[in-house]
């Protein structure tokens, strides 16, 4: 009985120190860069949910380590630290979140928003295509210098 | 052996142990996108998606989407520039820009960073730099959460009488809060304004963001001379927010950054050249 305690203390500990250096990133999409800087090279894509290693703080930036072992950094924005959790080895509801809980308690979520879709008043079809519209990185780094911007 | 297992598996975590980045780090590189989301935290990055979704849909069910994919190109150049370094550059669905196609001269900011322009606007501004000023204020409201801020707090107040089920279920209790939160944004962005302090920070930090992204911060001011000539001629202009003249004082008093008239001229160009494309 008290190995069993013992080693749950120890694994509790460990999911601890794991937790406290650990991100999730919070968009739908991000990218993992070369430098601290938006128009840096491009190491690989992350989205939403992914986990990442934290390796050191740098003004608004975080220099991590993703799940693959690449090395980059990402902005504070992106991302949010992991909560604690000991999922793994306590009993609890399984799937589900605490953010996710929070989400579907709101209702501020794509459910409610395919209910709208059919109500007057709104244009969901001409919203698709303004999502569409995307910029990529090169012809937005093009245009930053063309325009002596920063 | 059995007794030393927990020794060894604590010796193994205290060698594999690598001092934790600090928490006050984390804290201090989140400081800029925490500071600035107020009493509106509470809703979070993909609820602000879904919502803001919905207000933009709202808005297109009001104005008529300008559909001119190279201005629209363009108008997106100019804004991604600015949203790299404003305070909070990643949104959950991240930056949209459009045009709206109308000749009264306004931008809307819906939740999560759907920004509108309307063509008023759009041909009112001489130049890139201006056109980046309105753009530029936009960013900052949603920086600041500011449309998330319009929503009534009995709203959220109700939502959190229902259970997840009635939330996520057929029941309109949840819908409807929804409805009437989108109806709250789109009621101040459209018709009531926001306060004149959130105005009034949304204008001294797009003069920030303009200097920061390289652009002319007196391009603020430039524009705003535009509109108040406008306004004095009684037309339909920034009807939300507060006098031009307002703004100018307090702009103009604002020691404000300096620089950004370097390459101003070239970037008008493209800017006629973007324009010559409607």
């Amino acid at each position: 009985m008290k190995k069993t305690a013992w080693f749950l203390v120890v694994l509790a500990a460990t999911a601890l120190f794991a937790a406290d250096k650990a991100l999730v990133v919070q968009v739908l999409r991000t990218r993992l860069l070369a430098q601290p800087d938006f128009l840096s090279a491009s190491l690989c894509p992350l989205q939403k949910g992914n986990r990442l290693e934290l390796l050191e703080a740098q003004g608004s930036w975080y220099q991590v380590r993703s799940a693959g072992g690449v090395k980059g950094f990402v902005h504070s924005s992106a991302v949010m630290e992991s909560r604690v959790t000991l999922g793994g080895i306590a009993p609890g509801p399984k799937g589900a979140s605490q953010d996710e809980l929070a989400l579907a308690a709101k209702g501020f979520d794509e459910g409610n928003e395919k209910k709208l879709r059919n109500s007057t008043g709104y244009n969901f079809a001409d919203l698709g295509w303004v999502m569409e519209q995307e910029v990529d990185v090169p012809a937005l780094a093009r245009f930053v210098r063309d325009g002596r911007l920063k | 052996m059995k007794r030393l297992l927990p020794v060894v598996l604590l010796c193994a975590l205290l060698v594999s142990w690598k001092p934790p980045v600090s928490l006050s780090k984390i804290k201090k590189a989140k400081k800029g996108v925490e500071l600035v989301s107020g009493a509106a935290h509470k809703i979070n990055e993909e609820e602000e998606y879904h919502i803001g979704r919905a207000v933009a849909a709202n808005i297109l069910g009001q104005y008529p989407l300008w559909k001119n994919g190279a201005l629209t190109r363009y108008l997106n150049l100019v804004g991604r520039s600015l949203a790299l370094r404003c305070q909070r550059p990643e949104t959950y669905g991240g930056y949209h820009f459009a045009l709206l196609d109308t000749a009264e001269a306004n931008a809307f900011s819906a939740p999560g960073g759907i920004i509108f322009l309307t063509r008023g606007i759009v041909e009112m501004a001489a130049d890139e730099d201006e056109l980046a000023a309105v753009l530029a204020h936009e960013i900052q409201h949603i920086v600041a959460r500011d449309p998330l801020k319009a929503i009534r707090s009995q709203r959220l107040k109700a939502l959190g009488t229902f259970t997840a089920g009635e939330a996520v279920g057929s029941g309109g209790g949840a819908l409807g809060v929804f409805q009437d939160s989108v109806m709250d944004i789109s009621g101040t962005l459209l018709q009531k304004g926001y306060s004149r302090g959130q105005e009034k920070s949304a204008d001294l930090g797009a003069l920030d963001l303009l200097a920061v992204t390289g652009y002319d911060p007196g391009a603020l001011r430039d524009m705003l001379e535009k509109i108040r000539a406008v306004e004095k001629k009684k037309v339909k202009a920034f009807s939300a927010h507060p006098s031009a003249a307002r703004r100018i004082a307090y702009v103009s008093g604002s020691a404000g950054p300096a620089g950004g008239r370097n390459g101003r001229e070239a970037r008008g160009a493209r800017f006629r050249q973007a324009l010559a494309r409607r």
